[in-house]
């Protein structure tokens, strides 16, 4: 074996891979999908929902979209432990989760909301932090509207406007519970540096940064001709 | 407990969407994009990034929301013929008038209103009936030179060059341009004398593989947004920007240097770096030896350009341009960006050879992180002007005074065709002055707002014969029109384009067309059946094949091989390779295979500033507009975006003119004069200001000096002399009110 790769398997199937390849990746060649929600092909992976996590046989569950691959490494996907932590971590997102989300509506891929009815979580048992909007809403910019209720601070949208974009505009603001996505210094989204790109809003895996333009509207697909 | 969240969806409306795979209508980068549409295709509902070669998903606002204008009420779906009682011609609207104090619409589109009462609508087949026969009987009567056609780098490949035929075997006149020479017509003449080729010779993402990169004359976060994404990228990954611009850009935030030249001294600038890479020995010998001609002009022309002098004459930091000069130097590699900074003067040829001569003498051509790529601005003005779209060539810029190559055209269009080089678009323009022209086709363009001088341009279109206009809205050009058809948009289009990165793409029609409106192609067809022309085709792919037949560039493609993905060209083996990123590794298509470099001497400005007009004005884009605006001021996004007209001036020089933010003000020049808001920005250096192109009630190009470039015929947009001063409240009521 080279030393410039590693050898593992991921549920069973032995695989070999460069040094430095992360699980995720390694088990997307072998086929297998790992549930994801900070993560996106499209970008650098951050590890900060762990929605992604695998069992490696360590104390820890490890998120797999950052963990890289180790020499021997035997990784299980879908264990028990695994498939617990994930329903929890979906019951606590969706905790304070809106009633309604902008992006479900309007075209069906709230991946949150999906993952939740993949796992057939029909019912939140965490007490709701907030009833309404308490993290408010902001329709400012005349193409995009943000739920910051719905956001889920994933830190795809500050990556698509920071490192695809390189528009510099949403960061992170206020801690705990007060955490949220801002644009430049908090400020509403109009009145913002931001260029109306969209980028965030494609990226956003939530009905926090939705499409205005879909407002009244829900698309549903056509067979394909 | 609580339900998991669900949707609303009861209080929405339900429609059922499919996906297609086209392209963004707007730039040269070329965005490929897929548009989600209603089952009738009467709606488009959003858009989504694809994963193309150009933008790998990413899109601007334009591609992403700029698209509804196609869809607006106010689409041509009728054709239209001048009303007999509205003869002798004049403007229709008040602002196309002139007039000020006319009653002024908010939008700053075309009034209706005014205008629509002079037109009835007829059958196509009457129409088309009178447009064939007028043409026909100008030619006839005044012989083919004195017919005209602007083409439209909006339209695909297809369309170009089934109207540079048409022009060429209807009209029989060379008499056919477009827009590219308002664009980058310099910067294409440089380079077909410099390297024998129009194109780029190396495509934007390879700027990754950039140890510096040259931006001139260009501002890419406004005008290619998405390539800007990438040079943003490389620059954050190490590569070293170096920017030249007389209003500093958004890019400059992320450059190594950024040099603010005095308007209009480019090429005294890349002279001065040219002699400090001589005189510090940053040089590709071999290079030089093997690859170039003329190098001996170069070194006895920059000899006298010292970073002394330069800085001076530039207003530059003397060691800032040395700096400049080492990070371009042989021992790195270098790619050369430039755009209509560089192209739109009076000596714009002369500012793309040294250009041109920066990058051969550091043998920054044909390698990976190397080369010259003038930024293209039209979404298909590489392909248009490929597709011969130009008064002096044949497709392929095979050039129309050449003996062999005229014969070779006429055997291939079977007609005799004319051995003179037709005229280019400033040309036309004055030629319908003096009457010499007396028939124009416009197709997609809009020379009354483009076209420098706006007070000959409404004199040269009041004095034809006989203007036919094809287009999607009822345009500024088109209220001068005998008979107006209504045309196809992108988004109703199949045809192939080609981006700045010589990526050939496939667009796909989204939406069915609105009314009786018809296919551009097919309407050019029509017109040209009924001159007598040879032009009946059974589809789009079968126009492609004639053209790429007659080309070497496009040779191997077709629609079938271009796919979902689009090439780039050149492409020899399409089924294994996407086509050539990087081309002229090996030699230059010239006759010795060597590239000439041409040395230029810094030239002063055709127009001069003085006591009475002391500010330099520099026209150009932003981010949310497009052009002429008749697409993005129809689009609620961009217009809700960016409504109105301003101008752009430093905050001291708003100190010595008494004009605050936002105030209004007159801009004169010796030409015309126009009314807009004025915006403090030190963006702009003192002693210049900024107005964008795009807004038709303040139209910069009134005020724009029409003096073209020798070679290139581009007008000088960068550089007209003019004073501002400052409306009272007063002042403006009265010019405003009705
Ligand atoms: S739309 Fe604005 S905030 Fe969102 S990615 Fe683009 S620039 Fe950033
Ligand atoms: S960068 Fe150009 S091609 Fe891409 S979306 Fe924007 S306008 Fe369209
Ligand atoms: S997807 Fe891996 S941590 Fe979010």
């Amino acid at each position: 074996m080279s030393n410039d790769t590693v050898k593992l398997t991921i549920d069973g199937q032995a695989t070999e891979v460069p040094a430095g390849t992360s699980i995720w990746d390694a088990a997307r060649e072998l086929g297998i999908d790992i549930p994801v929600l900070c993560h996106s092909t499209r970008m650098r992976p951050v590890g900060v929902c762990r929605m992604c996590v695998v069992d490696t046989g360590a104390r820890n569950l490890q998120a797999s979209c950052v963990r890289p691959c180790e020499d021997g490494m035997e990784v299980d996907t879908r264990s028990e432990k695994v498939e617990k932590h994930r329903r929890m971590l979906l019951e606590m997102l969706l905790a304070d989760y809106p009633e309604d989300s902008a992006r479900d509506a309007a075209t069906g891929d709230d991946e949150l909301l999906n993952m939740a009815r993949d796992y057939g979580i029909t019912e939140v048992r965490l007490r709701d932090g907030a009833s309404g909007r308490p993290q408010g809403v902001d329709l400012s910019s005349p193409v995009i509207a943000v739920d910051h209720q719905a956001c889920i601070l994933c830190d795809r949208c500050v990556r698509g406007c920071n490192e695809l974009q390189h528009n510099d505009v949403i960061t992170r603001s206020g801690k705990g519970y007060g955490t949220r996505i801002a644009f430049d210094l908090n400020t509403p989204m109009g009145e913002s540096t931001c260029v109306s790109c969209g980028e965030c809003m494609a990226v956003c895996p939530t009905g926090a940064l939705t499409n205005r333009a879909l407002a009244d509207l829900k698309l549903e697909p056509l067979g394909s001709d | 407990m609580r339900k998991i969240p669900g949707s609303t969806a009861e209080t929405r409306k339900a429609v059922g969407f499919k996906g297609v795979d086209s392209l963004c209508p707007y730039c040269g980068v070329g965005c490929a994009l897929t548009y989600r549409v209603d089952g009738e295709q009467t709606q488009i509902l959003d858009v989504t990034g694809r994963d193309g070669a150009a933008n790998s998903g990413r899109l601007c606002v334009k591609g992403r929301y700029g698209y509804d204008y196609a869809m607006h009420a106010q689409r041509l779906t009728k054709p239209l013929i001048r009303r007999e009682e509205s003869y002798p011609k004049t403007a229709l609207s008040a602002d196309v008038k002139g007039e000020r104090g006319g009653k002024r619409k908010a939008g700053g589109i075309v009034d209706y209103d005014d205008v629509m009462p002079h037109f009835r609508e007829a059958t196509w087949e009457e129409a088309l009936e009178l447009v064939g026969r007028k043409l026909a009987g100008i030619r006839d009567t005044h012989g083919g030179d004195a017919l005209a056609g602007f083409g439209s780098a909006k339209g695909s490949n297809e369309e170009a060059y089934l109207f540079q035929k048409l022009v060429r075997t209807g009209f029989r006149t060379n008499n056919v341009d477009h827009c590219t020479r308002l664009c980058h017509a310099s910067s294409v003449a440089a380079l077909l004398e410099g390297v024998g080729s129009g194109a780029v010779t190396n495509v934007v993402r390879d700027i990754e593989n950039a140890d510096t990169a040259l931006l001139a004359g260009c501002n890419p976060t406004d005008n290619h947004p998405v390539a800007a994404t990438f040079i943003k990228e490389a620059a954050e990954k190490g590569t070293k920007l170096v920017i030249v611009n007389t209003r500093r850009p958004r890019l400059a935030d992320h450059a190594a240097i950024y040099l603010q030249i005095h308007p209009g001294t480019d090429v005294a600038l890349f002279n001065g770096i040219m002699h400090v890479l001589i005189k510090e020995d940053l040089l590709d010998h071999d290079f030089i030896e093997q690859r170039t001609e003329g190098f001996d002009e170069i070194r006895e022309t920059v000899e006298e350009y010292t970073p002394e002098v330069v800085a001076n004459l530039c207003g530059v930091d003397k060691d800032a341009l040395i700096e400049a000069a080492r990070l371009l130097g042989a021992d790195h590699r270098s790619m050369f960006f430039w755009g209509m900074g560089i192209s739109q003067h009076t000596h714009g040829t002369d500012n793309s050879r040294c250009i041109i001569a920066m990058a051969m003498i550091t043998g920054n051509v044909g390698k990976p992180g190397t080369g010259l790529h003038p930024l293209r601005g039209q979404n298909n003005v590489q392909g248009a002007s490929d597709a011969g779209l130009i008064p002096m060539v044949y497709p392929d810029y095979q050039p129309v005074d050449d003996p062999e190559i005229q014969k070779k055209f006429e055997a291939y269009w079977n007609t005799e065709l004319s051995p003179n080089p037709g005229l280019t678009v400033t040309e036309i323009m004055s030629g319908a002055l003096d009457g010499s022209i007396k028939g124009m086709y416009v197709q997609g363009e809009n020379p009354f707002v483009s076209d420098p001088d706006t007070n000959k341009v409404r004199k040269g279109l009041m004095a034809l014969d006989f203007l036919v206009v094809q287009d999607i809205f009822m345009t500024e050009t088109a209220e001068f029109a005998d008979v107006i058809l209504p045309g196809s948009s992108f988004m109703e289009k199949l045809g192939t384009y080609t981006n700045t990165d010589r990526r050939v793409q496939i667009g796909r029609p989204a939406l069915a067309l609105p009314g009786d409106a018809r296919q551009d192609w097919e309407l050019i067809c029509e017109i040209g059946k009924r001159m007598g022309a040879d032009m009946a085709y059974h589809s789009v792919s079968e126009v492609f094949d004639e053209f790429v037949a007659c080309t070497t560039e496009y040779q191997n493609l077709s629609h079938e091989v271009l796919g979902r993905d689009g090439k780039w060209y050149p492409c020899h083996d399409p089924a294994n390779s996407e086509g050539e990123r990087i081309v002229f590794s090996e030699s230059f298509p010239r006759p010795n295979g060597k590239a000439r470099l041409v040395a230029a001497r810094q030239s002063p400005p055709h127009e001069k500033t003085d006591a009475e007009y002391p500010l330099v004005l520099n026209t150009g884009r932003m981010l949310e507009h497009w052009h002429t605006g008749s697409m993005t001021r129809r689009s609620t996004a961009l217009h809700t975006i960016s409504p109105e007209a301003f101008v752009e001036i430093n905050p001291n020089d708003a100190v010595s003119l008494h004009v605050t933010d936002g105030q209004m003000v007159e801009v004169r020049s010796r030409r015309g004069t126009i009314q807009l808001k004025a915006q403090l920005m030190d963006r702009v250096a003192e002693g210049s200001v900024f107005i964008p192109m795009h807004f038709r009630e303040a139209c910069a190009n009134v005020l724009t000096d029409p003096a073209v470039d020798p070679q290139g015929k581009i007008p000088s947009f960068k550089y007209s002399a003019v004073s501002i001063v400052p409306l009272s409240d007063e002042a403006r009521r009265a010019g405003s009110g009705s």
